[in-house]
């Protein structure tokens, strides 16, 4: 009696799962036809416009405001705005552009690529992106123009074609520090590393923590120390060619010097417990009135701001030196930029995104909400940032970071990263972790002979 | 007799009819990406759809392996992941047998204490490293303050390496206790109350019951617990990942198989992606787990016949 009612049972079971698994997977389908279809579209179709961009307060209150006004002028077309941390945004663009489910993206790192005199590195992730034709060609998308052609070369050109807009330069050296913390104490901004020292000692003294950082997101602490690389090494780009090719090193007197006072950054200056702070409280963290000194890119000034309205602070170059001259340069890189989707079915509605945002008025409004340098001909970093930076505008120099990638096969602490040293590393002897941060570089520099 | 229900002929493709949707699902989505992963090894996948991907032979291998200091790194996270493994595994299925015969008595709000001890294991890694995180924030944190009563101060999870693994051993017991537990109460559960009876008659003391009668019948349930623990920590990669992010000192293979394969590392913005050489470690990692797990398997495997026939 189960002979043939047991088999139709069972083959209707197996079939119903069967389609119900491949019914799960259809949505995807038109998604995966969309990209020759939706640009043929009529323009009144309704298009739902997918934004990636990472985690940065300034930025998303003022993207909030952008997509309003975008949506406004432009009904038909609705921003999808994802926000990720900026550590987890290189893995989202992968899986999300791979997927085909992205439509424009905040990039980073766009300018790093590997030097003529580099060999065995990986490729950057934004070129493997671009030579898999994952990132759209924009040269002839007239909005352009509307950026300085060094930033649009320099960041944002790779085998003579561009595919990125760079949105502006940020300082990474500098250090924001309490204006009435400074006066009630009888301190002087410092203008060298013995006056930063003997600062900190006197706030210290009055039971005021010197400094903090965002350390919970890990690099805040070494970039706070970024100023004291560039005390040692002021061409940093000449800093990185040397250490591949070896007329540099990592233990030497000079080096031995930058080690030492990176030590008496970690271990004297920066607050206990801020290995714990996360990257965006570390703004209201020095905005709340805790610690006196805050070392952090110019990215951090809306943020401390929107912490604190009315809150007195002034930025300076991190004094890594002892002499005055020396520390009037700020150090920094390309920011963050935007490309659109190589595949994205909306790339229509993408460059209308990029055109609205490039718009002088939009842009101005966006150097002003983030900080950054402006990479706009016309803007103007008009804010108490761009005020404090002004003086050294001059003297901005493209720092290690932008330049650096290191050999296949070098250990992991073959960086300038004063987080090595306790309490938020394991060394404590300056010579020891210079012979190991060279030792670990020459590993890799000997493997990719 | 015939004790095959569904009959004969073309009747007895039934059960393999049935079982046809899990083998393919299993097929595509664990056998599938398995094999697809030790082919990947020998490329140099990015994993980023339309890239050239190159047979670049063992070239990986050798990488992780031999090339230079980061090799060397690559062995210490192999060693720091054995450790984890053995300390997690140790403690985890020792607290979880004494917490499942604490629990297991006729005692009155036994269940809430069960509920208690279980309900961590529902959360995912992000709230539990969330959770411990707050925990111990080292400005002001609840651990950070009873510690200062004493003067001591810590970074915890920003600090030494050492500590900060210890916190994540720590945590991953705490996510992953209830499991072992309840398998050690289901197993509990089997053993007939006259067997302890008869014990007691016998004038058997406590620990004479536990050894001459739980643990043997216990078996199964610590054999399932043994290779539940020992896979699942050598594999564990979430809460390193959600707790302590990538930093020196720290990595264990499962997440350092993630940083390669996502961009993750740290030391420079250019990150880059590599899938094929996180693949290679990740054939690294199942060979360690083949390694240990095997022959623990063989060994609970032989005990089990030998202790209940």
């Amino acid at each position: 009696m189960f002979n043939r009612r047991s088999v139709l049972i069972s083959l209707s079971i197996a079939l119903a799962m069967i389609l119900a698994a491949s019914g799960a997977a259809g949505p995807a389908a038109p998604a995966a036809d969309a990209p020759a279809a939706a640009p043929a579209a009529p323009a009144a179709e309704k298009v739902t416009l997918r934004v990636l961009i990472h985690q940065n307060p300034p930025m998303v209150e003022f993207m909030n405001t952008f997509n309003e006004q975008f949506q406004a002028k432009y009904p038909e077309i609705t921003v999808d705005m994802a926000i990720v941390n900026a550590s987890e945004l290189s893995t989202v663009t992968q899986t999300r552009l791979t997927a085909n489910d992205i439509d424009v993206i905040d990039m980073f790192g766009f300018s790093n690529q590997a030097q003529p005199y580099m060999q065995n590195v990986a490729a950057p992730n934004w070129q493997t992106l671009i030579d898999a034709g994952l990132l759209m060609d924009i040269t002839e998308q007239p909005f352009i123009k509307n950026y300085d052609q060094a930033a649009i070369t320099d960041a944002g050109t790779y085998n003579g074609k561009v595919y990125q807009v760079n949105l502006g330069r940020v300082s990474y050296s500098g250090i924001y520090y309490n204006k009435d913390l400074f006066t009630a104490n009888n301190v002087a901004v410092p203008t060298t590393w013995s006056e930063l020292v003997a600062a900190c000692a006197t706030f210290k003294a009055a039971g005021v923590e010197c400094m903090t950082a965002g350390g919970k997101d890990g690099w805040p602490i070494f970039v706070g120390a970024y100023g004291l690389i560039g005390a040692s090494y002021p061409n940093q780009a000449q800093l990185v060619e040397g250490l591949w090719t070896g007329s540099t090193k990592w233990n030497d007197a000079k080096a031995l010097d930058m080690w030492s006072k990176m030590q008496i950054y970690a271990r004297d200056m920066m607050e206990p417990g801020a290995s714990g702070i996360a990257g965006d409280a570390a703004p209201g963290r020095f905005a709340s009135g805790a610690v006196a000194m805050f070392p952090g890119g110019t990215w951090y000034a809306s943020a401390i701001e929107a912490a604190e309205p009315g809150f007195a602070w002034g930025y300076i170059p991190f004094p890594g030196s002892d002499n005055a001259e020396e520390n009037k340069f700020l150090f920094g890189k390309y920011d963050q930029g935007w490309a659109i989707a190589g595949k994205s079915p909306n790339q229509d509605a993408a460059v209308k995104y990029l055109t609205e945002f490039s718009e002088p008025a939009n842009y101005q409004a966006f150097a002003n909400a983030v900080g950054f340098i402006p990479t706009q001909p016309g803007a103007t970093l008009d804010s108490p940032i761009g005020a404090e930076v002004a003086p050294y505008l001059e003297n901005f120099r493209v720092g290690y970071e932008q330049y650096w990638v290191a050999p296949k096969g070098a250990g992991e602490y073959a960086n300038p990263f004063a987080s090595y040293f306790k309490p938020f590393g394991t060394y404590e002897d300056v010579q020891t972790l210079a012979d190991k941060v060279q030792a670990d570089l020459q590993s890799g520099l000997d493997a990719s002979k | 007799m015939n004790n095959y229900h569904f009959g004969r002929g073309r009747a007895r493709l039934a059960p393999y009819l049935l079982l046809l949707p899990g083998f393919l699902f299993y097929v595509v989505i664990m056998l599938g990406p398995a094999i697809a992963t030790g082919a990947y090894s020998f490329t140099d996948a990015s994993g980023i759809q339309g890239t050239t991907v190159n047979w670049i032979g063992l070239e990986n291998y050798r990488e992780f392996l031999f090339m230079g200091q980061a090799s060397l790194d690559n062995y210490a996270a192999l060693w720091r992941t054995l450790i984890f493994a053995f300390s997690v595994t140790s403690i985890q299925f020792t607290l979880g047998l004494i917490l499942a015969m604490l629990v297991n008595q006729r005692l009155k709000g036994v269940n809430v204490f069960r509920t208690i001890f279980f309900m961590p294991v529902i959360l995912g890694a992000v709230i539990q490293g969330l959770i411990w995180s707050l925990f111990l924030y080292p400005l002001g944190g609840p651990l950070a303050s009873l510690l200062g009563v004493f003067g001591v101060r810590s970074e915890f999870l920003g600090g030494q390496p050492s500590e900060a693994i210890a916190w994540v051993i720590f945590v991953q017991i705490w996510a992953n206790l209830g499991v072992t537990m309840m398998i050690f109460i289901a197993g509990l559960q089997t053993i007939p109350e006259d067997l302890y009876e008869g014990a007691r008659m016998d004038g058997a003391n406590a620990w004479q019951m536990f050894r001459n009668v739980t643990w043997p019948l216990l078996t199964p349930s610590v054999n399932t617990n043994l290779l539940l623990n020992i896979i699942g920590s050598l594999q564990a990669w979430q809460l390193f990942l959600v707790l302590l992010g990538y930093r020196n000192g720290t990595q264990v293979l499962g997440y350092l198989i993630f940083a390669q394969g996502f961009g993750q590392t740290s030391g420079s913005v250019t990150s880059a992606f590599r899938q094929g050489y996180a693949a290679s470690a990740s054939i690294v990692l199942f060979c360690l787990v083949l390694v240990i797990g095997l022959p623990v398997q063989y060994y609970l495997q032989r005990r089990e016949k030998r202790v209940l026939g």
